[in-house]
């Protein structure tokens, strides 16, 4: 797979208070580079209830877009307004660009339809045995294409024409076969663009995290992989590697360093563990470590991994 | 009273002094440890050395590091087998017995099977109630008094015990939970992230 650049900080957008990534690039880059999965949450808008194969967009947790915010490899675009102030103050050039851009799809779109068409008859003339038709048609071709004079094979100019103006495009674009083409009108179904990337705000607060954050965070560190823990009844599943190539190691709950828990949950996470060969881990940060530990940079979480000790 | 004293100096103990009695009488202990945990110490000591085997059980009361009191006793003992392999231990003995299984097939041995039994660890035992609620502070201070392994009994064996398991690198102890029915269970704590046996 080809790497595509992505440039950081990159925009996460936020929209009803749901972190979502839109670029299948950042995707991958911050799966390969930053050890986050994010969940797919995006179906096929006619088959909503096809969700075994999801796609964009992707849905981070408020934890990991805080943790690619706070080591400043992304920042959080209110997407609601960033749309809105970008269309209302978006300039005429901006405007007649983009509908231009359209309009050359929608031709391009057009001529490949129409092109496919074509190659499907011969196909099919083909498995019939009837070649001498096609080679008919193709002499009729010949002689068409070599007249570019009569303005109609080519399609720029008069392409350019229709465009002149914020109009939709005239249907009187022609073929390279001299048969009149309706463009395909093209329902824009991005934002960006024609939108440009929206700009770095510094002011932005923060994700607001739970506060198992202080273990995901330790947890990150370590370059564990992460992902939701609903289905194991915990805070989150740690992967020691991408989910897709490992078994997860850990069914990690987050807890306040004076949070009180019951020694049943500990039974009951060990033995659940356990039956999956993970182990269960509980950890939280110790505000003391926290405070003391500011200066020389070392981590405050606490972690105990417990399993089934088998008597 | 001399009289009385003559008197029992002459007569043989009709039955031995009662466990509680002499608990009572053992000064080693302190008394700020509450009886309540100690009473369940016993009982863990107790369930581990009659129902799993377990030897050299010992109660301590302070921390061998910083010679602290510890907030409750913790046991230590040796278990009839290896309770726990560190996975990496695991990969590295049976890598072992293969070579080893190996070499006897050269020599004209039928010994076939692979045989891991990696010698027994002294292992620390924390006794607890299920109906308790604990903290990650808690457990903390339980782990900062502890060291890797338990100090044995005899010292003699202490500078047996000098070539520790070199794979024995994060401090562990064995969490024992007695229910309200004296149920134990026993589950393996470790300190930080360790990765989980497969077994």
């Amino acid at each position: 797979m080809a790497q595509t650049l992505v440039t950081e900080p990159f925009p996460i957008s936020r929209i009803a208070n749901r972190y979502l990534i839109f670029d299948v690039n950042i995707i991958s880059h911050i799966r390969r580079e930053h050890n986050i999965c994010g969940v797919l949450i995006g179906t096929i808008p006619n088959l909503s209830q096809q969700n075994v194969f999801l796609g964009i967009p992707m849905q981070l947790m408020p934890e990991e877009t805080r943790l690619l915010v706070e080591h400043g490899h992304a920042y959080i675009v209110e997407d609601a307004d960033a749309h809105k102030t970008g269309f209302m103050e978006m300039s005429r050039e901006d405007r007649l660009a983009f509908l231009r851009q359209m309009d050359k799809q929608g031709v391009e779109m057009a001529l490949d339809a129409k092109r496919r068409a074509a190659d499907k008859q011969e196909k099919v003339l083909k498995e019939k045995g009837l070649e001498r038709k096609i080679q008919e048609k193709n002499l009729r071709r010949t002689d068409i294409t070599p007249n570019p004079a009569t303005g109609e094979t080519s399609v720029g100019p008069s392409d350019e024409k229709s465009l002149s103006d914020s109009m939709p495009p005239s249907p009187t674009v022609g073929s390279a076969r001299g048969q009149k083409v309706a463009p395909y009108f093209i329902t824009p179904t991005t934002s960006h663009p024609p939108l440009p990337t929206p700009p770095l705000s510094p002011a932005a607060e923060l994700p607001k995290v739970p506060h198992t954050y202080p273990l995901f965070r330790h947890l990150q560190s370590k370059g564990y992989f992460s992902t939701p823990g609903l289905r194991f009844g915990c805070h989150y599943t740690a992967y020691p590697g991408d989910p897709l190539r490992f078994h997860s190691h850990f069914l990690a709950t987050g807890l306040d360093w004076d949070e009180e828990f019951e020694l049943l949950d500990i039974v009951g996470g060990g033995r659940l563990g356990t039956g999956v060969k993970k182990a269960y881990l509980i950890g939280g940060e110790d505000p003391e470590a926290k405070a003391s530990g500011k200066e020389d940079g070392s981590d405050p979480v606490r972690a105990f991994s417990i399993e089934w000790a088998g008597l | 009273m001399d009289i009385e004293t003559a008197r029992r100096e002459h007569l043989k103990p009709a039955v031995s002094p009662s466990p509680l009695q002499s608990l009572l009488q053992d000064s080693t202990l302190p008394s700020t440890t509450h009886p309540g945990v100690l009473t369940l110490a016993f009982q863990i000591q107790h369930n581990l050395q009659y129902q799993h085997s377990w030897t050299g059980l010992r109660l301590h009361t302070h921390s061998p590091l910083t010679n602290a009191p510890f907030p409750r006793p913790l046991l230590s003992g040796l278990p009839p087998h290896r309770l726990y392999v560190h996975p990496d231990e695991q990969i590295e003995l049976l890598k072992e017995a293969e070579r080893k299984r190996k070499a006897s097939k050269k020599e004209g041995g039928g010994n076939d099977v692979l045989k891991i039994e990696p010698e027994p660890e002294r292992e620390w035992i924390l006794p607890t109630r299920l109906s308790e609620k604990w903290t990650l502070g808690r457990l903390s201070e339980i782990f900062d008094g502890i060291g890797l392994v338990p100090p044995d009994a005899e010292t003699a064996r202490q500078e047996e015990d000098g070539q520790v398991n070199p794979w024995r690198t994060t401090k562990r102890i064995v969490l024992a939970a007695a229910d309200s029915d004296s149920t134990v269970v026993y589950y393996i704590v470790h300190d930080g992230v360790v990765k989980p046996r497969q077994n």
